[in-house]
């Protein structure tokens, strides 16, 4: 995808998103105008392959463009990095019947489609599910409880994972697509976090039921796509997000220093602004340096399930995660009270503050962490990928 | 596969409860997990007196009980 084709969409989608941004927050919902922009200027099929009409988009394209969304508003990034991921793992895994049904669709953008992969009381695993499809000939039937649904409640299609027919373990796990139409959703509570507000990841049910050719992969074969693909797309989109969030906040405050009523309040040549700045800048520098190295990795690397691949991604996804608050809380500090705390203030920190909080739980670093601790006995020689 | 080595590998396990672990199972679909595998090479090596090198901790190595198994008895010959 060209810079040219590019520009477009995502600055359109950009100025939507950043218009609708405190309303959104405010009301913790779903940022619709904003994805109406990406369903118009086909932002959407971005990862939709060239031969189905898509914008062919590679995981740089997903990351610079996320990077973009990610300064007007963090939700609206990971909306749209996590339908990405969603529409690359269909694109990679799924039959030739689902993605010739799925991706003309996903490309002219009528199909947005959320992930169901939380699940209640296996705390975030993301590679196990306790909630069998029955498989009834050659029909599956789902019924699906999640804690976390982002954007569930406006998707278009639905992948789902789920203990394959017939599992004798929670760790044989099937991923499923469910077009919207084909199940009921119940929405079972209500969503009111500290921030990423506008996600509106809510709980929900899901009960319906599929043909078996909507399988992506083979059954009990979400391992497989989750540790070659899933993951670390998820992570990289993810970290794309947060980078985009600190990077908006960096740039807002750079342009109020620079303004006319900041030089009122920053003297250029502070010792401890200039340095304040220089470490802010810095951890951006760091955060996006590793992201667009593990892209490069991923998209390299023969196997992606060596204990180097696997640390450096979960690397990513950990650092991002507290670099980009890091960032936040920084700036926070550096814009005082009034401009880094109160919710009124143009620079709006004190959203991105919230907003960021968030990036280390999602998908827990402290699990990610120990999973690294024990891949790092696994790779003594320190091969870095 | 020799008893003592599925002895060894039984508590790494946690979906396998009592039943039997054939050769062929996935001990991904069993429960090892990353923090558990790790564990279970440790048991395997003050066991059968051997030392996996890093290159050997694959993915593929930890698929079944016969890949593992395989070059435990490789390694110890």
């Amino acid at each position: 995808m060209s810079d040219t084709v590019e520009a477009g969409p995502v600055e359109l989608t950009c100025s939507v998103a950043g218009q609708h941004a405190d309303s959104t927050d405010a009301e913790a919902r779903f940022p619709d105008e904003a994805l109406t922009a990406m369903r118009q200027t086909g932002l959407l099929g971005l990862m939709a392959p060239a031969e189905f009409g898509g914008g062919d988009g590679t995981l740089t394209d997903l990351v610079t463009t996320t990077i973009e969304l990610g300064k007007a508003d963090m939700s609206v990034a990971m909306i749209f990095a996590m339908h990405c991921q969603q529409v690359a793992t269909l694109a990679r895994y799924g039959g030739g019947r689902l993605r010739s049904e799925v991706l003309p669709a996903v490309a002219e953008g009528k199909m947005y489609l959320a992930s169901v992969t939380t699940e209640a009381g296996k705390g975030g695993h993301l590679l196990t599910s306790e909630s069998p499809v029955d498989q009834a000939g050659d029909v599956l039937r789902i019924d699906r409880r999640a804690p976390i649904v982002t954007g569930g409640a406006h998707a278009d299609g639905f992948l789902i994972t789920m203990a394959m027919p017939g599992a004798t373990s929670p760790a044989q796990v099937d991923l499923l697509y469910a077009a919207r139409d084909q199940v009921t959703l119940e929405i079972l509570g209500d969503w009111q976090p500290l921030g990423a507000r506008a996600t509106e990841s809510l709980p929900m049910r899901l009960v319906g039921a599929v043909p078996e050719w909507q399988v992506i992969g083979e059954h009990g074969g979400f391992r497989a796509v989750a540790a070659g693909f899933f993951a670390p797309v998820g992570h990289i989109g993810w970290a794309a997000a947060w980078l985009g969030a600190a990077a908006g906040a960096y740039s807002r405050v750079l342009g109020y220093i620079r303004s006319a009523n900041g030089r009122k309040q920053f003297d250029p040549s502070s010792e401890l602004l200039l340095t304040r700045l220089a470490d802010a800048r810095a951890r951006l520098d760091v955060v996006h340096a590793l992201l667009r190295h593990t892209v490069s990795v991923v998209e390299s690397a023969a196997e992606l399930t060596t204990p180097s691949v696997q640390l450096l991604v979960n690397a990513l996804k950990t650092e991002a995660a507290t670099g980009c608050f890091a960032v936040a809380d920084m700036l926070v500090e550096l814009t005082g009270l009034r401009h880094g705390y109160l919710t009124g203030s143009p620079l709006r920190l004190e959203r991105t503050f919230r907003d960021l909080r968030s990036a280390s739980l999602n998908y827990g670093n402290d699990r990610l962490r120990l999973a690294n601790g024990s891949l790092a006995l696994m790779d003594t020689g320190v091969r870095l990928a | 596969m020799d008893t003592e080595f599925v002895a060894v590998l039984r508590p790494y396990l946690k979906y396998a409860g009592d039943r039997e672990i054939t050769a062929d199972a996935r001990l991904r679909d069993l429960g090892l997990d990353s923090m558990r595998a790790i564990e279970l090479l440790f048991a395997i090596e003050d066991t059968f007196g051997v030392s996996i090198p890093d290159e050997r901790l694959t993915d593929e190595t930890f698929e079944t009980g016969r890949s593992l198994w395989s070059v435990v008895e490789e390694l110890r010959t």
